[in-house]
């Protein structure tokens, strides 16, 4: 990538993740809170990594920008994404110019992602001079558009200090940031969270409009199936630091290959139907600390538990098409 | 507009304050055994004066006449105090106390604000190396010098300091403001000395607090850097000369109101330091009026602290509106 000329038409970067293993060290031990995972992200796509709390996909987020924090650790694998090379390899100044010129991350509605001390304007104009933006103006105009587009008071949102913005404002004001320096892939962290339902659809369908108009490489991190159903294109399955089921939205949905997949989407509450219809996945979520550390992970909650389950981690093989399945219980060519 | 009201509601609160603690001290110096407005009158009638005499005098000293109701010589006592006139000193015969608690207030004041600024630049400083080097060895010796510093109080810490480099090597000097053979006045010599035998009390007042500074700013950095605007600050590939800016100012906010706090414990600690080194300060002044039972003086010195700290306060609430956008009324 020119960091020169961060203002290059925006296309969408492919990821392309290899045998990722990511290990957290606490006191209780070193713990893999990613387990070998490859994975395939498809450029100009938005890919949902969906998961209960602990299943990895926040990690999985980080590791793709290299910004896995200490008690974490990124202990093998590799990452490459168009433009770059392998993000793993980054470090200092060249990872940095990676955040924000290659990679905008959006963060929770709910935290508090900007300086509550200074404007956003002024955030923005630090936002360019660390990325070499030689006219601040071109920067605060393109925001300015970002904010209009998402149907905010440009002037204002730049004039504003981050208090003085409601939930919705404040993710709409870090998708700016995200956008401001046209990254090419954009990863945003729950997006719809601590929204109300109204907000959630306006942001959801912001999120679509920019990911087509700028052609953009977009990930969503969410444990909304109704997130996923409405706005992403390839679902991954996270399940204790494993990818156990990819592939397209539609298909995935409609005929979930994995039993951690099925029992998801089987505890969805439907509108039409009774309430008692929707099943909770029974046990516990994944800890890190109690995951078995031989066979497969999901058996103690798995309706296909067999023998060989005890024994053998499941390999992924393929499913829905391009996607793939990590089950002994599913045999590929059903 | 909107500050200057703010700024004048504050000055007016203030002024309420000095008139509580003048109000608290006038009844406290009545109220005191012996009656020292009476034992005034009783040892100007023993020097042979006639009563009449005698009650003006005491008069002139106090602003009241001592056989009035306490209600009328409250009222004669803020009468006088609203013309700025607190009296006349009982030791010093026939100075007026505001005189000699305004030529007292420049060494104080002078001490106090260097070690003060000292202290917090130094502490702050250390508070931040401390916080983001925490897990070396560098960190650790910062914080153990800070926990150590904070534990010694201010007269032993001039007693130390005194002994050590006046005594043990003497490299600074000793016993009085300035170098004697000079003339004071704005000339480079005389300033030279006045910076040179101020070194110790600041260094005093300094590391006495330097302790508080820096552990305060060590939490405080590692709050800061566990928010998510940090964080944030990182994943959008800010520099980290910026992101460091972020932190520290946020870090800092919290430190201003302990600042002001402080402010007042170090007008506090001049009564010892002042008396160490011989500096003929507010503090210095306090301890000499309380020895010659001098209460007029005593009131006096009294109220100019108070005024001060009170003054600090308002300084520091409004620095602290400055640096936080989040306090600012709509």
């Amino acid at each position: 990538m020119n960091a020169s000329e961060p203002y290059s038409a925006a296309v969408g970067a492919g990821i392309t993740i290899r045998n990722l293993t990511v290990t957290y060290h606490t006191d209780r031990g070193i713990f893999p809170a990613l387990k070998d995972v490859s994975l395939d992200i498809r450029p100009q796509t938005i890919t949902g990594f969906i998961g209960e709390s602990g299943s990895g996909k926040t990690t999985l987020a980080m590791a793709i920008m290299n910004a896995i924090r200490t008690p974490g650790l990124i202990a093998s694998g590799s990452i490459y994404t168009d433009g770059v090379g392998d993000v793993l390899k980054l470090q200092g100044e060249s990872l940095r110019r990676v955040h924000g010129q290659h990679f905008g991350f959006v963060f929770q509605a709910s935290s508090n992602s900007l300086n509550p001390l200074k404007r956003i304007g002024a955030q923005l104009l630090d936002l360019g001079r660390s990325h070499g933006i030689k006219d601040p103006r071109i920067l605060l105009k393109e925001a300015r558009a970002l904010a209009e587009r998402m149907g905010m008071d440009g002037d204002r949102v730049l004039t504003s200090y981050q208090h003085e913005l409601s939930g919705g404002m404040r993710q709409r004001a870090g998708i700016i940031f995200a956008l401001v320096l046209r990254a090419k892939v954009v990863i945003l962290d729950e997006p719809t969270t601590a929204l109300d339902m109204l907000s959630q659809q306006a942001v959801l369908e912001i999120i679509r409009q920019i990911h087509e108009e700028r052609g953009l490489t977009s990930i969503i991190i969410t444990h909304d199936m109704g997130v996923m159903a409405e706005i992403v294109q390839r679902v991954v399955v996270l399940y204790a630091g494993r990818v156990v089921e990819e592939g397209p939205t539609q298909d995935l949905l409609q005929r979930p290959r994995h039993p951690y997949t099925k029992g998801l989407i089987d505890a969805i509450p439907r509108i039409t139907g009774d309430l008692a219809e929707a099943k909770p996945l029974a046990g516990s979520p994944p800890d890190l600390a109690t995951v078995p550390t031989q066979g497969c992970v999901f058996r103690d909650r798995c309706s296909l538990r067999r023998p060989v389950c005890d024994l053998v981690e499941p390999l992924a093989q393929p499913a829905h098409g391009d996607g793939l399945v990590t089950c002994h219980g599913v045999n590929a060519h059903d | 507009m909107r500050e200057a009201i703010r700024l004048i509601k504050r000055l007016i609160g203030g002024a309420l304050m000095v008139l509580i603690v003048a109000t608290f001290t006038f009844f406290l110096v009545r109220l005191m055994p012996g009656n020292p407005v009476q034992a005034a009158y009783n040892t100007l009638i023993t020097r042979g004066m006639t009563p009449v005499q005698a009650a003006n005098e005491v008069r002139v000293m106090y602003g009241f006449m001592p056989h009035e109701s306490l209600w009328a010589q409250y009222v004669h006592y803020l009468n006088q105090l609203i013309h700025f006139n607190l009296g006349q000193s009982i030791s010093y015969e026939g100075v007026s106390v505001l005189h000699i608690v305004l030529s007292a207030a420049p060494w104080t004041i002078t001490l106090v604000l260097s070690g003060v600024v000292a202290s917090f630049l130094l502490g702050v400083t250390a508070g931040v190396v401390a916080a983001m080097k925490r897990s070396s060895g560098m960190g650790s010796v910062l914080t153990v010098s800070g926990s150590l510093l904070h534990g010694i109080p201010q007269f032993v810490m001039a007693l130390l300091l005194a002994f050590v480099f006046t005594t043990l090597w003497p490299i600074f000097p000793f016993g009085a403001p300035y170098g004697g053979a000079l003339t004071p006045g704005f000339n480079l010599p005389f300033i030279g000395s006045l910076a040179f035998h101020a070194v110790l009390p600041v260094v005093a007042y300094a590391l006495s607090s330097y302790g508080g500074w820096l552990l305060t700013m060590k939490s405080s950095v590692v709050s800061v850097m566990g928010d998510d605007f940090v964080l944030a600050a990182e994943l959008r590939g800010l520099k980290p000369s910026i992101r460091f800016g972020y932190i520290a100012r946020n870090a800092i906010l919290p430190l201003f109101t302990i600042f002001a706090l402080s402010l007042g414990f170090m007008f506090g600690g001049s009564v010892f330091i002042e008396n160490i080194f011989d500096y003929n300060g507010l503090g210095n002044l306090l301890l000499t009026s309380i020895n010659n039972r001098d209460y007029p003086l005593m009131t006096g010195a009294f109220l100019l602290i108070t005024i001060a700290v009170i003054l600090s306060n308002i300084v520091a609430d409004f620095l602290y509106t400055a640096v936080d956008p989040r306090i600012r009324r709509p």
